[in-house]
C-alpha cells in the first residue's frame, strides 16, 4: 500500500511529497487539515513558499461560476505552468459538520491530467472562505513542485476576504443580474480583486453588470490598479485575455518568495484569527461547569453577550493552563 | 461545526453519460448528514476514478449505476486500484444491480451492494464502518 511505502511519518511523507507521489501529496494535506502531529510537523517544514510557485485566488458569491471559469481557463494556464495544483473550499454543514464537495464535477476534463492535482476542502466551520489549514496546504503543494496553486473559494458573500492575504494574485468572479452601482460601491470583496470578472458573458444581463464595475473603477481614476475582463466559459470569449491578465499580474510581482517582505504573511490580524480558534477549539471542548453558568445567565439575560464573552475570556486562561516562559524569551 | 473529530472522507461517482442523479444525491446528503466529507464526481473513464480517490484521499468509494457497465466498469477500476497499490480502498456498489451482477460483483471484491429501497441508516451505517476501518489501518 502506498501509504506504508510512503511512511506515514512526517520525513517520509514530505520525502515522498517533494518526489511528486500524489498519494503521498493527498495524505500530507489530511494531516494538515486535520491538524495532526504529523500534520503539525509537516506545516512547519513546508513553511516559506518557493518563489517559483506562483498563486491564483478566485472568490465570488454562490452560483457565479467560479469551478467552471478554472476548469475552461485551465486550457490557457497549463502550457504556461506546467504543474498546476487546484484547491477547492465548499462550506461544511453547520447543522451535522459534513459537506458535499461538488466544485470538481466542473473539472472533470482534467480528472487524468498528471499535471493537474485537484483537492477539495470542507471549511469545517472556519469563516473567511478558506479552511483553517489553507495557508500550509498551498505551501506543502509548493514543496510538491507545483508551479501554480489555484484556490478556490468558498461561494462568498461580501466580506469573505481571507484568500486575499494567502494569494498572489486574486480573481474575483462576478455574475451578471446580482446587483447595480450601489452594490459596485460597497466596501468588500471586490476591493481585494486584481481582476474583476464578469462571468457568463453570453448572458443579457452581463453587459450592465460589466458597465457598473467600470464606473466603480473610473472612480479611482489613475490610482486604479484593478482591471475588469468579460468572460464566457460557454462561448470561450475572453478566456485567452483572462490567462494573459494573469499572466501580466504575475509578471510585476516583485520578483522572490512572495511572503518575504511581509513575515510570512504573519500580522496581528493572522494572530487574532488563529486566537478566535484557539478559543473556540477550548470551549466546545471542555466541560467546567463555569461556562455552562455564563451560558445559562446570559440566555436568562443577566450578562449581555458582550459581558459573557469578557467572563468566558478570563475563564480561558484558567483552562489552557500556564504559558511557558520560553514564548517570550 | 469547528473542531470535531475527522469524519470519514468518501467519493460518491458515477459515469458522466449516466443522468440519473437522484440516487447519488439522495446518499450524498444521507452522509452529509451523518457527518462525512463527500466528494462527487461524474468519471469519463472509469481510471479517473482512482485518480480522483488518490487526490482525494478518501476511505472509501461508492459507485452508482441505474444504467450499464455494473460490472465490467467496477472491475476496471478494482484492477486500477491495485495498479496504483491501494487494493485495500473499500468500493461499495449501488443501483440497478441485476441478479446475475452480484456474483462477478463479490468476485473483485466489492464490499456491499445497495439495491433500491435500502434502508438508509444501513447504507450509512455501512459507510461509516467500512471507511474507518480503512483509515485506521492505513
Amino acid at each position: 500500500m502506498t501509504g506504508t511505502r510512503a511512511g506515514s511519518d512526517a520525513a517520509s511523507l514530505l520525502k515522498a511529497v517533494r518526489d511528486r507521489d500524489p498519494l503521498a501529496i493527498a495524505r500530507a494535506i489530511t494531516a494538515i487539515e486535520n491538524r495532526t502531529a504529523v500534520g503539525t510537523e509537516l506545516a512547519v517544514a513546508v513553511r516559506g513558499r518557493a518563489s517559483r510557485c506562483r498563486t491564483l485566488g478566485v472568490t465570488g458569491p454562490p452560483g457565479a461560476g467560479k469551478s467552471s471559469l478554472i476548469n475552461a481557463l485551465l486550457p490557457e494556464l497549463l502550457p504556461r505552468y506546467r504543474r498546476v495544483a487546484i484547491l477547492t473550499v465548499d462550506p461544511s454543514s453547520p447543522i451535522s459538520g459534513g459537506a458535499v464537495l461538488g466544485d470538481r464535477v466542473r473539472m472533470a476534463a482534467h480528472s487524468a491530467n498528471p499535471d493537474v492535482f485537484i483537492r477539495s476542502l470542507a471549511a469545517r466551520g472556519h469563516l473567511g472562505g478558506v479552511t483553517r489549514t489553507t495557508r500550509s496546504v498551498m505551501d506543502l503543494l509548493a514543496a510538491a513542485d507545483m508551479d501554480l496553486v489555484i484556490v478556490e473559494t468558498v461561494g462568498t458573500g461580501q466580506s469573505e476576504v481571507e484568500v486575499a492575504n494567502l494569494t498572489d494574485v486574486k480573481i474575483v468572479v462576478c455574475a451578471p443580474g446580482l446587483g447595480d452601482e450601489m452594490q459596485a460601491m460597497k466596501a468588500g470583496v471586490l476591493e481585494i480583486a486584481d481582476l474583476l470578472v464578469v462571468n457568463k458573458a453570453d448572458l443579457p444581463d452581463a453587459a450592465r453588470t460589466a458597465t457598473h464595475l467600470t464606473a466603480m473603477l473610473h472612480h479611482r481614476g489613475h490610482e486604479e490598479r484593478r482591471s475588469m475582463l468579460s468572460v464566457s466559459t460557454q462561448t470561450r470569449d475572453g478566456l485567452k485575455a483572462l490567462g494573459d491578465a494573469i499572466d501580466d499580474r504575475f509578471a510585476g510581482l516583485p520578483a522572490g518568495p512572495p511572503d518575504a517582505a511581509a513575515g510570512g504573511g504573519i500580522s496581528r490580524s493572522t494572530l487574532a484569527q488563529d486566537v478566535a480558534d484557539a478559543a473556540a477549539a477550548l470551549l466546545l471542548g471542555t466541560s467546567d461547569p463555569r461556562l455552562t453558568t455564563i451560558v445559562e445567565h446570559m440566555s436568562q439575560g443577566k450578562l449581555s453577550r458582550h459581558e459573557g464573552a469578557k467572563a468566558a475570556l478570563e475563564l480561558l486562561t484558567d483552562l489552557d493552563g500556564p504559558s511557558e516562559a520560553r514564548i517570550y524569551s | 461545526m469547528p473542531d470535531t473529530a475527522p469524519q470519514p472522507r468518501v467519493l460518491l461517482t458515477k459515469s458522466f453519460i449516466d443522468s440519473h442523479d437522484r440516487a447519488i444525491a439522495t446518499i450524498a446528503l444521507a452522509l452529509r448528514d451523518a457527518a462525512m466529507e463527500v466528494v462527487l464526481i461524474d468519471y469519463e473513464q472509469p481510471e479517473d476514478v482512482v485518480t480522483v480517490a488518490l487526490q482525494e484521499d478518501v476511505d472509501i468509494i461508492g459507485l452508482s449505476f441505474m444504467s450499464g457497465g455494473q460490472v465490467e466498469t467496477t472491475q476496471k477500476i478494482v484492477a486500477e486500484l491495485q495498479r496504483r497499490e491501494v487494493p485495500d480502498l473499500p468500493v461499495v456498489v449501488g443501483g440497478v444491480i441485476r441478479p446475475f451482477d452480484v456474483a462477478p460483483l463479490e468476485a473483485v471484491g466489492v464490499r456491499e451492494i445497495f439495491r433500491g429501497g435500502a434502508p438508509l441508516t444501513d447504507v450509512v451505517a455501512t459507510f461509516d464502518r467500512l471507511a474507518r476501518a480503512y483509515r485506521s489501518h492505513v
